[in-house]
């Protein structure tokens, strides 16, 4: 894994997806074909931080490496340029966990290789109200 | 001559702050370990399970870097006791986040001081000519031995600097500064150990006031400064009391020293502690006003700087969030959680 | 080579339980000689083995030729087929495609998956192989959670209610009461589903198809090499396979299952049926909420009223269009890579008047719809009475 996750580095830490270059439609994760327009012609492009809940749940049963979480928030997020995002939303209250709530991208500990392998960092959303941020 | 002074001068260009969302009131520490009572401050603050070092710096680093505008760094210092690993770098992967590569980056340790050292370094290397513009991070996730005093204040947060050329946009100009090192055991840990350990009442004369006076002592006899000529006192704040003493021996008053004066509502933030100091009074602080910033590292040594606020504060207010407002927006936690967030539980 | 009609002959399988005693191999081999004792005449030509993730349940791969050989087939060539949780249901339709097509004239199909040598978090983490390594798993998003997300939508935008959602689980449960391979015979009450344990809110614990062992096997032939009484034997009259944009979170409308329409409409058109022709469909229910998904997009029910119709009776047993005759993935149940293998299996009972307690009575064909991801690989046979 800390082969897999150092080589899209960029991606977790800055939120750098695809832009078409022909029909300029943006998309988090990367893309090899643009979804929108079937163009092969694709450039990395960074993902602005801010967007909205499009639906999320809370999920109690975790995967493994997630137990000390659990439960938590995990949601698809629009971001302003319509790129949708799957990521956890973390230390905010449960009552600003909703359909609508505007959020914003930070970097976190995403997982652990117990204690002497190595730690993946990447994004995770938190509400913009409680931070007013 | 001991007086440290840029060929060119260095300015802060931007800054920003991270303190997590977390706080325990150290009457929650108190009721389980005396069975009442409190520590010398109020609450310190407590980093998520998910936060460290890494993330808390890269967070107020991206304040800083926005605040300045900055698209190239030259260095990225990272001071901090609790790096995530004790071999790679916290400064690469703060500098991967920022998409920075042509740049010199390490991590410092000095106890509570390797912040303040970083503004050095970067100060050092922006007024060389080495480098444009670096950035300088003192950041913590401080721990205590449960049931030790140091628990009711070791807290996790701190600031990031961005450091280049003196120019038109200039946030404050760092004028001068000094530092002051001996070899002194005050408090210290060892290679393998989780939680430091430390001499008690010899932390205090020996340790923290002798170097910070030191150092003090030396930026004001060498720059020919007065206590007065100061707005702003910012000192190493490892508990309510020990800064304003401190402050009190070198002839500062306390309305000098209140605004950068966290402790009570965050506790010790260790590197991050001074340089949230500093923050908290960039943000506030008007055009012409002088800061003292002195910081206290056990081992022990004491960073001392002179900073004039220039023109160019004015453009920074709303551009990031105040200390003052991510210190009000603490969401309180009781000793069994924060047990869990900071990994205290044996499995 | 001109295409050739093909028939299910046999079936096989074990019971879906949590099968200590049982290694892979073994429920392999029982639901392939059951079905292979059915046409003794028959030596099949391929084996295909529909499994998911052997190599994590069992530490093992390389499945077609190690039941080949267990079989006493050494020499017959054998496939492992693999798309998640369609691969029984994928490793049908190639051996339905070249028996089809001439190119066999017999294939035995054989769905296996040994789950419970794994810990449950252990399952989890090998059933979220069907979604992204790098942006959902990474994300901590069990397969559960993303159908979570995908429910909470659905209830949100279509205005479906918690109740509504739970009426398909209660179908499922009161269908396999009477089914000797069901995994869980007991039934149950939509307060019963709403009450269960949280798992991803809002799906609780009985919204999801459970853990389970199991192993079905088909026996294939093409018309020249059937031999007796076409009564006691099914014919395929149409496959077809199609994909959805991988993430179901990145598609233009999440809450429309485009793969199982058309792999419904491909399948329905090779027929050459219409829909209300149908007797019956076993429908992939891995959660409540794709179970009612799944039978808008193949249009039984309007936009948002799979779960209403459900509730109002329109897929009880008894009614003009069961679904689930033996409980569908929650109470029968859903060894991941078998499950597809299952379902033809119970469409080969039905439609020889072979299904007991459970016979959908004047059914003259059914469909089985079986899927990997969430609507990410959709898989649909339609299956009539052999003539």
């Amino acid at each position: 894994m800390a082969i897999q996750a150092w080589r899209i580095k960029d991606r977790y830490y800055r939120l750098i997806g695809s832009r078409c270059q022909e029909c300029r439609t943006e998309f988090f994760p990367p893309v090899y074909t643009c979804r929108h327009c079937g163009s092969e012609i694709i450039k990395d492009q960074e993902m602005p931080k801010e967007g909205k809940i499009m639906t999320y749940t809370r999920l109690h049963e975790p995967l493994p490496g997630f137990e000390a979480q659990a439960p938590f928030y995990l949601a698809v997020v629009m971001l302003d340029n319509g790129a949708r995002v799957l990521t956890q939303v973390v230390d905010s209250p449960d009552e600003s966990v909703k359909t609508g709530a505007r959020v914003r991208a930070t970097v976190r500990r995403a997982k652990v290789d117990g204690d002497s392998g190595q730690i993946i960092y990447g994004y995770k959303f938190i509400v913009m109200a409680i931070y007013n941020l | 001559m001991h007086l440290m002074k840029s060929s060119k001068p260095s300015a802060i260009l931007g800054y920003g702050a991270y303190i997590p969302l977390y706080r325990i009131p150290t009457s929650e520490i108190a009721r389980i370990w005396k069975g009442g009572g409190s520590g010398p401050n109020t609450e310190k603050t407590v980093a998520s399970m998910d936060e460290d070092t890494v993330t808390m710096a890269i967070e107020a680093a991206r304040y800083a870097m926005k605040m300045s505008g900055t698209t190239n760094l030259g260095a990225v210092f990272v001071g901090t006791e609790s790096k995530p690993y004790a071999v790679k770098p916290t400064s690469t992967m703060v500098a991967q986040a920022l998409g920075q590569h042509y740049t010199l980056a390490a991590d410092l340790e000095f106890a509570c001081k390797a912040g303040t050292e970083a503004i050095q370094v970067i100060t050092g290397l922006v007024g060389s000519g080495m480098i444009e513009a670096g950035l300088a991070i003192g950041m913590d996730t401080a721990q205590g031995r449960p049931g030790d005093d140091l628990e009711y204040g070791a807290a996790s947060g701190g600031a990031a600097f961005v450091i280049g050329r003196k120019g038109k946009d200039a946030i404050a100009v760092i004028e001068s500064s000094t530092s002051f090192v001996s070899d002194t055991g005050d408090f210290w840990r060892r290679a393998h150990e989780k939680y430091p350990r430390h001499l008690s009442r010899f932390t205090g004369e020996p340790a923290y006031f002798h170097h910070i006076e030191s150092s003090v002592q030396t930026l004001l006899g060498e720059t020919g400064h007065k206590p007065s000529d100061f707005t702003y006192a910012v000192f190493h704040q490892p508990n309510p009391r020990f800064p304003v003493e401190v402050a009190t021996r070198l002839g500062f008053t306390m309305d000098q020293v209140r605004t950068g004066l966290l402790n009570p509502m965050i506790g010790n933030t260790y590197a991050g502690s001074s340089p949230i100091g500093l923050a908290a009074v960039l943000d506030e602080a008007k055009p012409g006003d002088k800061i003292l910033l002195a910081s206290f590292g056990s081992g022990a040594g004491s960073d001392a700087f002179c900073i004039e606020v220039l023109d160019g504060i004015k453009k920074t207010r709303g551009v990031n969030p105040t200390v003052k407002s991510m210190i009000q927006r603490g969401s309180k936690i009781d000793y069994s959680t924060y047990s869990k967030f900071r990994d205290k539980l044996h499995k | 080579m001109p295409k050739s009609k093909v028939y299910i002959t046999s079936v096989g399988f074990t019971k879906i339980d949590d099968h200590w005693e049982k290694s892979l191999l073994d429920l392999a081999v029982e639901a392939a000689r059951g079905a292979m004792k059915g046409t003794p005449k028959v030596r099949p030509q391929q084996i295909f083995v529909g499994n998911m993730f052997s190599a994590v349940g069992a530490g093992q791969e390389h499945l077609g030729a190690l039941l080949a050989s267990a079989l006493g087939l050494v020499g017959v060539p054998a496939l492992k087929v693999e798309s998640a949780s369609s691969s029984g249901g994928s490793a049908f339709n190639v051996a339905y495609s070249l028996v089809k097509s001439g190119a066999l004239d017999s294939a035995l199909v054989v769905g296996v998956e040994k789950m419970r040598d794994l810990e449950t978090e252990e399952v989890s983490q090998a059933v979220a192989m069907a979604e992204s390594a790098e942006y959902t798993q990474f994300v901590g998003a069990s397969f559960a959670a993303l159908n979570g997300l995908l429910a909470r939508y659905y209830m949100e935008q279509l205005d479906v209610s918690r109740d509504e959602l739970s009426s398909i689980p209660v179908i499922d449960h009161a269908n396999a009461v009477n089914a000797e391979h069901a995994q869980f015979r007991r039934a149950i009450t939509p307060d019963a589903v709403s009450r269960s344990s949280m798992v991803a809110d809002p799906l609780r614990l009985f919204d999801c198809a459970p853990i389970g062992d199991g192993a079905a096997a088909v026996l294939l032939v093409s018309d020249r090499a059937a031999s007796g009484a076409k009564k006691k034997m099914a014919e395929v009259l149409g496959g077809r396979i199609a994909t959805n944009e991988f993430s179901v979170y990145q598609r233009e409308d999440m809450l429309d299952f485009n793969a199982t329409r058309e792999a419904f409409k491909g399948a329905m058109a090779q027929a050459g049926l219409s829909t209300r022709r149908l007797g019956f469909a076993e429908v992939h229910d891995a959660f409540s909420v794709v179970g009612a998904l799944s039978l808008e997009a193949m249009g039984f029910s309007k936009r948002g009223r799979g779960s209403k119709d459900a509730k109002e009776g329109k897929y009880n047993m008894g009614s003009e269009f069961p679904i689930n005759t033996f409980g569908g993935l929650k109470a029968r149940g859903n060894p991941i890579g078998a499950t597809g293998v299952y379902q033809i299996a119970e469409a080969f009972l039905q439609l020889t008047g072979q299904a007991g307690k459970n016979q959908v009575e004047d059914a003259d064909y059914g469909i089985t719809h079986n899927v990997g991801g969430v609507d990410t690989t959709s898989v649909v046979h339609v299956f009539g009475r052999a003539t």
